[in-house]
């Protein structure tokens, strides 16, 4: 056995990956990388295949075809794994009678860990107190602690995180909104799935929004949100607006006499343009970001918007293999640039 | 590999299955040792002190009929446990390569097994002196069947709890394997071998327990669940051979058609 195992750098790549049930096809032609230093989160409605996705990814069920590998190596080829990549899939895996600590105990001496980490991550999620009772009196928010414990008992530069908030009361997804952050401001790659947009608008740095197995976009958030950020001006010169706002690549659209609504613009990108032109106004206000809707629309009307599925145009399973690099991740795709078709809007093949 | 091992063992350490199956051993080991006290004179039972070798090696082997039933149980828990309380996960989170596993667990049960028969043997004397010497017996006859019983019996408990593990990996299903292995070895089995052999005069001995029987060396004819009605068992190497045979065969076929399949 390697005495001192490479750690695994962490650049998780998906490529080509499908996997299917006896007929149903729980992932199709996925493909995706996630990089080191941001947390990304992996949503999708329930069923969508994040679940099978990830499992892939760590080698508990096996790929009918593509590759999932994390540092360019698969799961099971990775020398003492839970130093390089840790793993929070769900809040029952743990036997009741089990004290806490001796759960730990027992990963860190199967993965080749010191054991005095176990008290160091026990500390570090909190749990120090109750290290000493059986896992059956546990809460579903300590248990989901004692989880992310063992995930970290490697200290790994990989974090997958499989729903970790289900089940967490408010105050326990903001305390696992706080850890996320912190642990990615550490440089580690974190990939976590959700199927709640909301709730990791304000965790994440990259998201991939999958549904029925397939990819339909993915980019930084903060493009996402441009995209679905808009504006609200009241002007005496509402034609005026609308052209200049056409011109500089949104969708305006007049809302009253005096009133024009302009999609894909925050106040930093229509404010300068408004001004060059001087367009007078009297009043401009920021719609609220509908994050949610774009969410739903990109995952429930499937064929709809197929320019909003970036990765794959067409809605065909990529090839395994098919392509080294994946078009359309680094720059982000088109969809999220503030040139891109808005959601909702007409078109394409249906 | 011996990291995994340790786990392994540490695991057993942490969860109340095991224990539980050592203290069913102990009774069950208890029963046999007085059962070995009850001497049939004239057609009455009478507790009196064993005083031929047959009789004191059935003393010295009072763990045997034990050693049948709960060492697979050993073997059972320490895979069943897994996909009962969805520990297999972690497991393989930790180790993804699952022949590292499945091998592991072979010889933590393999050691849990030693350990019953070594608890139980313990038993046997801590009981079976006192007995004999307040019966009028002799423990020196006692301690001469120590050297043709005892290889035997931690060889049987060994194999037995590895068979277990076999079971269990095929399986899956902590109450289904437990409940099918003891009806199989206690009931089944000795049904089965008794019919085939009035029947077809042919001897099944390359079943798991009476392939135990012989590793065991034949100690087995008032304990081990009535193997009356058949001929002479296999010599006691062919046996531990044929034991060994049943536990690595059944783990690698439930390796390739359960252990591997996906874990969801």
């Amino acid at each position: 056995m390697a005495a001192t195992p490479a750690s695994v750098a962490g650049t998780i790549e998906v490529r080509g990956l499908t996997k299917t049930f006896g007929s149903v096809a729980a992932v199709r032609g996925l493909g995706f990388t996630v990089q080191p230093g941001r947390v990304t989160g992996f949503l999708g409605p329930n069923g969508a295949g994040k679940t099978t996705t990830l499992r892939m990814l760590l080698g508990l069920v096996s790929p009918t075809s593509g590759t999932a590998t994390i540092g360019g190596r698969r799961y099971r080829d990775i020398a003492d794994p839970i130093q390089s990549v840790g793993a929070v899939l769900e809040a029952t895996s743990f036997h009741p009678s089990r004290k806490a600590r001796n759960h730990l105990r027992m990963l860190a001496m199967a993965g080749g860990v010191d054991q005095s980490r176990v008290d160091q991550v026990l500390d570090l999620v909190g749990l120090s107190g109750d290290a000493k009772r059986k896992v059956g009196g546990y809460s579903l928010g300590m248990r989901q602690r004692l989880e992310l414990a063992g995930a970290l008992l490697g200290d790994p530069a990989v974090l997958i995180l499989d729903e970790p908030s289900n089940g967490l009361d408010p105050q326990g997804i903001a305390w696992l909104r706080d850890f996320l952050r912190h642990l990615a401001g550490g440089g580690r790659t974190i990939l976590v799935s959700s199927h709640l947009l909301a709730e990791m608008a304000q965790t994440v740095d990259d998201v991939i929004i999958v549904s029925q197995g397939q990819l339909r976009a993915q980019g930084p958030l903060s493009s996402l949100v441009t995209q679905t950020q808009s504006m609200r001006a009241r002007t005496p010169e509402p034609d005026r607006l609308l052209q200049v706002a056409q011109a500089a690549g949104f969708s305006p659209r007049q809302v009253g006499p005096d009133a024009v609504v302009v999609d894909g613009a925050g106040p930093q990108q229509l404010g300068p343009v408004l001004a060059t032109h001087q367009v007078v106004l009297y009043e401009l206000v920021q719609q609220s970001q509908n994050l949610e809707a774009l969410f739903l629309e990109l995952t429930t009307s499937l064929g709809t918007h197929p320019e909003a599925a970036g990765y794959d145009p067409a809605g065909q399973p990529v090839p395994p293999g098919a392509g080294q690099v994946p078009p359309g991740y680094w720059p982000p795709p088109p969809q999220f640039g503030p040139g891109g078709a808005a959601p909702g809007s007409p078109g394409g093949p249906s | 590999m011996t990291r995994v091992l340790r786990s392994e063992l540490f695991k057993f350490r942490t969860t109340p299955g095991p224990w539980v199956v050592l203290i069913l051993t102990l009774v069950l080991t208890a029963l046999g040792v007085v059962t070995a006290f009850v001497i049939t004179v004239n057609g009455r039972g009478q507790f009196t002190a064993p005083m031929f070798t047959p009789q004191l090696r059935e003393l010295m082997g009072a763990g045997y009929g034990a050693g049948t039933v709960m060492a697979p149980i050993i073997g059972i828990l320490c895979i069943t446990t897994e996909y009962r309380q969805k520990v297999l996960t972690t497991t393989l989170l930790v180790t993804p390569r699952r022949e590292v596993v499945v091998a592991a667990k072979g010889v933590a049960s393999a050691i849990w097994g030693l350990l019953l028969a070594v608890a139980g043997l313990v038993l046997v004397m801590a009981m079976g002196i006192p007995l004999l010497s307040t019966q009028g017996g002799s423990v020196s006859d006692l301690l001469n069947q120590a050297g043709p019983v005892i290889p035997g019996l931690l060889g049987e408990y060994i194999l037995m709890a590895i068979f277990g593990l076999g079971i269990g990996t095929l399986l899956r299903n902590q109450v289904a394997a437990v409940v099918l292995t003891i009806v199989f070895v206690v009931i089944l089995e000795p049904i089965i071998v008794a019919l085939v052999h009035s029947l077809a005069h042919v001897d099944l001995n390359w079943l798991p327990s009476r392939s135990a029987a012989a590793l065991a060396g034949g100690l087995t004819r008032s304990t081990g669940g009535g193997h009356t009605g058949a001929g002479p068992l296999l010599s006691w190497w062919l046996g531990g051979l044929s034991l060994l045979a049943w536990g690595v065969g059944t783990a690698v076929i439930g390796y390739f058609t359960t252990f591997r399949r996906d874990v969801t």
